[in-house]
């Protein structure tokens, strides 16, 4: 490296000079995510700021593919919640009957299959609704059903295990990047991936809100890979930042900033992109259960991208030097 | 060129045994992948335990081994999952609630005989349950609609209601049933004395056919000591008019009377039956508890999941299509960017996932549909390497540096990038592997020792791989890393 390598590369795209724009792009997306949080806190229906699904409330889920040529003929919601209401289930000690008046119906894939949201109930009572149902939806496909129960204590301590290993993998990244950096960089990664993950979050809380779209133990699953993903693509940024900065040359700290992140560029676009390929077939032919972990993923990918490209740079450049 | 074409055989040699590996080990699948039942248990603290601990969790796992084991459900597996949880996965297996009724059960078994004077009451009881029984028959449970029942049957629950001397009770039908059964079980269990024989002194347990065949009775075997209470037990109440009572999780399953001709010894011999009216299958359960023996902790069945077989193998089917399509997709990418080293990148991809799939088979890993997403995820992190390293070599040759330092260069530049990426990868993997719980747990699995292999492959595979390649002339021209209009000229 005897030529200064900043010379050569083209000044794509000079982050410090629109630091003003990209952090009002960021600023309002972070703004409008923390408003569906709110929002979806406060509406009396949901309670929590994303809209929790079976795995952290507990409770029974059963899904069963009916059994019908080319279409399905369309039932009511109704008729089925009526059906459930009436299904004499067998306690045994001191259980309370649970309430199956409460159950949530939903048709899927144009009545192709049918979902039943239960409280938690034992797996011969589950085994019991779902013959229940086969009067009025059936038949079902041998084999196509899937049935979930969950009990209340162990939802619970999913979604304190999940927010516990966030919060070990945020501090162990910003432990190894004060080690690999310094602790302004540190904090700056750590900005960026709060950053993203707050906007998925957003994003899912609306969906929450206009779509009754649950996030399940998946969704936290998506998020501490974005955490990872978007740190990752932040230190490779950062890296060039640092070589380029440490190499002898007249430039200013916010030009050396721009050409390292223009040298990046490519690299972080491409690697997006390849990410997004293959995030894209498991959107596509995933299936149902892998859809919106999929989905969660590629926004995760996507604002990750725009942080390590934009906004973190462009929040170093408030420092003077490295 | 020597020294190139060691590390090439040394690579060849690897895939070959990667290869080897995958044909000779079967894939192990998890459930939402073949279909069948997983149930998830909580060990519940008692009086005696309020706190639970691992001997506990482990003596409740060994009896729950053989009991599953004597379930006859094949490939089955039972693993402890933080403090107080074991998860039993049983695959094939579609009717989840008979394993819920044999593991949930602490199959106590308690020998009592019953106390004096308590004659009349005894005959008063069993003749009011068998009232309850018939009912119970005669309805299935599901089949009855709105739960209300015939005006005769009715009119028998108050009977029975009124002579326990019970307050009229709530609820539909079905549960006054279902209470009043209680009530007088209770009561039953009451009228017995505790003694010391219990089901601990028990050395197996089987079943056979009463002889009117129409219902099957329990056999057991005791120990020597067992033995002996039984004997002491049976000879205090021969030809009295005094029942044994054998109880069964605080429920009376059986009431025998002993006959006069064991009045001097007692029934020695150390068996005995119980009959109480066993279908077949209701036989086995208890056999089935009896042989694992009791549980030392009662356990809570927390969680079910069931997943159909059909369902199962759609999974594959769609997870098989995505990881495919995902991979060609990028394949496509490489090679129309980047030219000759896209190629050896996705060769090297190509090995990468062969790598993975050999790695899963040797820990085991067992595949779970969000493993395989973990995966086909982690095929991102390789491609970032790849990627990573060609953009500094063409970075090196616009500069005008040679091929072969250009190679070289890049990959020494790329490094550092590349070993902070992936090892903040892998701390959020191994938070989460060692945090989370069930599929977390295989999602990150799999992601962790994607992003090692990665980091093996974008290393050394590549880079192997390139420098072999070099050592052709043809292929040692720099447009074959770089359009000829971005050289310096």
């Amino acid at each position: 490296m005897s030529s200064s390598p900043v010379h050569k590369t083209k000044l794509i795209f000079p982050v410090t000079r629109h630091r003003y724009k990209i952090w009002l792009v960021s600023g309002l997306a972070v703004i409008i995510s923390i408003a569906g949080l709110i929002s979806c806190w406060l509406n009396p229906l949901i309670g929590y700021p994303l809209r929790p699904g079976l795995d952290f409330t507990g409770g029974t889920q059963i899904k069963l593919e009916r059994q019908c040529n080319d279409e399905c003929n369309p039932i009511r919601t109704s008729n089925v919640t009526e059906l459930l209401r009436e299904i004499p289930l067998n306690t045994s000690g001191n259980e309370s009957s649970p309430n199956l008046s409460i159950a949530r119906v939903q048709f899927l894939d144009g009545y192709k299959s049918i979902l039943v949201r239960l409280p938690f109930l034992t797996a011969s009572q589950a085994e019991k609704v779902a013959q229940a149902l086969d009067p009025i939806a059936g038949p079902f496909q041998p084999g196509g059903q899937s049935i979930d129960t969950i009990g209340p204590t162990l939802g619970a301590q999913l979604l304190k295990s999940s927010l516990i290993s966030l919060l070990v993998a945020f501090s162990g990244i910003a432990v190894y990047i004060s080690y690999r950096f310094d602790k302004t960089f540190a904090l700056l990664a750590l900005v960026a991936l709060s950053h993203d993950v707050l906007i998925v979050c957003g994003v899912f809380a609306w969906l929450g809100i206009f779509l009754n779209l649950e996030v399940n133990s998946l969704f936290a699953v998506a998020l501490l890979t974005i955490s990872g993903y978007s740190v990752n693509d932040t230190v490779v940024v950062f890296d060039r930042i640092r070589e380029i900065n440490s190499s002898a040359n007249s430039l200013g700290f916010n030009q050396k900033i721009d050409f390292a992140v223009s040298a990046t560029l490519s690299r972080t676009l491409y690697t997006s992109l390849t990410t997004l390929l293959p995030l894209g077939a498991l959107i596509f032919f995933g299936g149902d259960t892998l859809f919106w972990f999929s989905v969660a993923l590629a926004l995760g990918v996507t604002v990750g991208s725009w942080s390590s490209i934009a906004l973190a740079p462009s929040l170093l450049s408030l420092r003077s030097e490295v | 060129m020597a020294r190139q074409q060691g590390w090439f055989a040394l690579l060849l040699a690897l895939v070959i045994a990667s290869c080897s590996v995958c044909f000779s080990q079967p894939f192990q699948l998890g459930l939402d992948l073949r279909g069948g039942s997983q149930l998830t248990l909580e060990v519940q603290p008692t009086k005696d335990f309020p706190q639970i601990k691992d001997e506990q969790v482990e003596a409740v796992k060994a009896v729950l081994d053989r009991r599953v084991n004597s379930l006859g459900v094949s490939e089955s597996t039972l693993q402890t999952i933080g403090t107080n949880q074991l998860i039993l996965e049983l695959p094939g297996e579609q009717e989840p609630s008979r394993a819920a009724r044999v593991l949930g059960k602490t199959a106590l078994l308690e020998f009592r005989a019953q106390k004096e004077g308590t004659k009349t009451e005894m005959k008063r009881l069993q003749s009011l349950r068998s009232v309850l029984r018939n009912i119970a028959i005669s309805k299935g449970v599901i089949n009855d609609e709105n739960g209300v029942f015939p005006d005769n049957e009715k009119q028998q629950l108050k009977n029975v209601n009124k002579s326990l001397g019970l307050k009229e009770t709530t609820g539909n039908d079905f549960e006054q049933l279902e209470n009043l059964t209680k009530v007088i079980n209770t009561r039953i269990v009451n009228l017995f004395e505790p003694s010391d024989l219990t089901g601990r002194d028990l050395v197996s347990a089987g079943r056979r056919q009463e002889q009117n065949l129409s219902s099957w009775e329990v056999t057991l075997t005791f120990n020597q000591s067992g033995g002996d209470k039984f004997s002491q037990l049976t000879k205090s109440i021969a030809g009295s008019e005094r029942l044994l009572g054998i109880v069964l999780d605080g429920e009376s399953i059986s009431e025998a009377s002993v006959g006069e001709q064991f009045k001097v010894a007692g029934i020695t011999g150390g068996a005995a039956t119980i009959s109480g009216g066993f279908t077949a299958d209701s036989a086995r359960e208890l056999e089935v508890q009896l042989r694992g023996g009791s549980l030392p902790s009662p356990v809570k069945i927390i969680q079910v999941r069931t997943i159909g077989p059909t369902l199962g193998s759609e999974n594959i089917r769609r997870s098989l299509i995505a990881s495919l399509s995902g991979l060609s997709l990028v394949a496509v990418f490489m090679v129309l960017f980047y030219r000759v080293p896209g190629l050896v990148a996705v060769i090297a991809l190509s090995f990468y996932a062969l790598f993975n799939i050999a790695v899963y088979t040797l820990i085991p890993v067992t595949l779970t549909l969000p493993g395989i997403a973990g995966f086909i995820l982690s095929i991102g992190m390789a491609v970032d390497a790849n990627v990573l390293i060609f953009e500094r070599v063409k970075d090196e040759l616009r500069r005008g540096n040679t091929l072969i330092r250009s190679i070289d260069s890049g990959f020494s530049q790329a490094f550092s990038s590349i070993i902070d990426g992936h090892i903040t990868t892998l701390i959020s993997c191994t938070a989460l592997f060692y945090l989370g719980t069930g599929f977390v747990k295989g999602f990150s699995a799999t992601l962790g020792i994607g992003v090692v292999i990665s980091l093996f492959t974008a290393l050394s595979c590549t880079r192997i791989l390139l420098r072999f390649l070099m050592s052709y002339k043809s292929l040692r021209r720099p447009t074959n890393f770089l359009s000829a209009s971005q050289l310096p000229s």
